[in-house]
């Protein structure tokens, strides 16, 4: 994936986290966005880009919504290898697999931003809460959707259509 | 599922037939990941408090890293500081020390000096004191040299003609007469003792009034001439100046009569040993001389002969 493209997905994400964030619905659909973003570029199976991919988007989401700045940073960069390692190695495809896979890696991200304010700031280590399932949930349904958005034939689809409209 | 690549990295293969691969390394995307991953670390610990409350968790770590440094380097400091502060303080002992030493030197000698004029102050008081008796004492001054060889008995006294000392002047200590000043120079002057074979003193036996001439013998003792064969002098008797020989004052013990000889002749031959202990003259008296040899030093001389 060009750098370009890769730039383009983390302002896509910083949009919507500041605007999809920022307002009410926010506890309706906490979809954590620089992750899908992560996750886009680690399915291009470069362990490299993946990686400086998913500490800038943690960096960007610290920026937006932590305290603790690196903390998001640190445990992107580890799911973008992890993500890029699970591309490579099995056939990741399909929005079921994808939604897993993306739901399990926000939990995973939650529980290490936990484990390091717990470390470094002291506060109360909460490895799994209601609004980590929440917001992992949220994450997996929104990936699993893209997913499913990205591989639908649209053409295919659009061309039935206006022959059903010819006949 | 993974191949040898050209640089002898396993490369994985990728598996997703929906993916675009466009470069696959993971031992190098592993290497990125570690160094992201500090990196993460070190701005987290730079926020994060320390446990103490001072400062960040970074700088509690770089503080306990470089410890041992720091430790080293004061270390080093202090020691260079050491050798450096040894170095000058050696040498400023040793200026300090030499200066001691001739400052210590110095007060040796002042303290040596103090002390033989205190013994020379303390001689001269007790000489002085129990010298009152004699007529017309002036001082006491110190013997420097004591000559005896060939019948000359002689000394040198430590004081001349800037002390007031003028030939024919007394010598005595307490104990009896010592002898007079022959020679006079500006701080010493050179004098002729009793024992000498050349010296003579008018004298007078205490007990019985009669006039004698006692000379020396030149070998330690005296003899009292001209003392007749008629007189009753004995062993014991006191012999003292009489005043007649215009050199020597009258009533200073000489000595005592050690032995009586009848010899054939017609005066008596009378030994004499001095009262005076010539063996430790370290300070004398000086009289003032009587009126006769201050008048004429030559008669006196010749009265002395």
């Amino acid at each position: 994936m060009k750098i370009s493209r890769i730039a383009l997905l983390l302002a896509g994400a910083v949009l919507l986290e500041f605007f999809v964030g920022g307002s009410s619905h926010r506890s309706l659909l906490p979809v954590d966005w620089f992750l899908l973003a992560t996750a886009a570029v680690a399915r291009n199976g470069d362990f490299v880009r993946a990686v400086l991919a998913g500490a800038a988007a943690g960096f960007l989401e610290d920026a937006l919504s932590q305290p603790l700045l690196g903390a998001n940073a640190f445990a992107k960069a580890i799911l973008g290898f992890a993500l890029t390692l699970v591309s490579v190695r099995v056939v990741f495809g399909g929005a079921l697999a994808v939604g897993a896979a993306l739901a399990a890696a926000s939990l995973a991200n939650e529980a290490i931003v936990a484990a390091l304010s717990a470390l470094l700031m002291g506060s109360p280590m909460v490895v799994v809460s209601r609004d980590a399932l929440w917001r992992a949930a949220a994450t997996g349904i929104a990936g699993g959707a893209l997913e499913a958005a990205w591989a639908f034939p649209w053409g295919e689809w659009w061309k039935r259509r206006r022959l059903r409209r010819l006949r | 599922m993974s191949e040898p690549s050209a640089d002898g990295l396993r490369t994985l293969r990728p598996q997703n037939p929906h993916v675009e691969i466009t470069a696959v390394n993971p031992r190098r995307g592993g290497a990125v990941l570690v160094t992201v991953l500090v990196a993460c670390v070190l701005i987290l610990s730079a926020q994060a408090p320390a446990r103490g409350g001072r400062g960040t968790v970074l700088q509690s770590w770089i503080l306990s890293a470089s410890a041992p440094l720091a430790s080293a380097v004061s270390s080093v400091s202090q020691g260079f500081s050491g050798t450096l502060d040894s170095t000058t303080e050696l040498f400023s002992a040793r200026s300090q020390n030499e200066r001691l030493r001739r400052e210590l030197d110095a007060r040796d000698r002042e303290l040596f000096r103090l002390r033989a004029e205190m013994r020379q102050l303390g001689e001269a008081r007790r000489l002085e004191s129990a010298g009152a008796v004699l007529p017309g004492v002036i001082g006491s001054v110190p013997v420097l040299l004591v000559e005896r060889r060939s019948g000359v008995h002689s000394a040198l006294i430590g004081a001349g003609a800037s002390d007031g000392v003028v030939p024919g002047s007394p010598l005595a200590v307490p104990a009896g007469l010592v002898g007079r000043v022959v020679t006079v120079g500006r701080g010493i002057s050179r004098a002729q003792l009793l024992l000498d074979a050349s010296a003579a003193a008018g004298a007078r036996i205490v007990r019985t009034g009669e006039l004698g001439v006692v000379r020396g013998d030149g070998r330690g003792s005296l003899t009292l001439n001209n003392i007749a064969t008629t007189s009753s002098v004995a062993s014991g008797d006191l012999v003292e100046s009489a005043g007649i020989d215009g050199i020597y004052p009258r009533g200073v013990p000489i000595g005592r009569v050690e032995s009586v000889l009848r010899g054939s002749k017609l005066f008596l031959e009378v030994r004499v040993a001095p009262s005076a202990d010539f063996a430790r003259l370290t300070d004398v008296l000086l009289l003032s001389p009587s009126p006769a040899a201050k008048e004429s030093p030559e008669g006196s001389q010749g009265a002395a002969r």
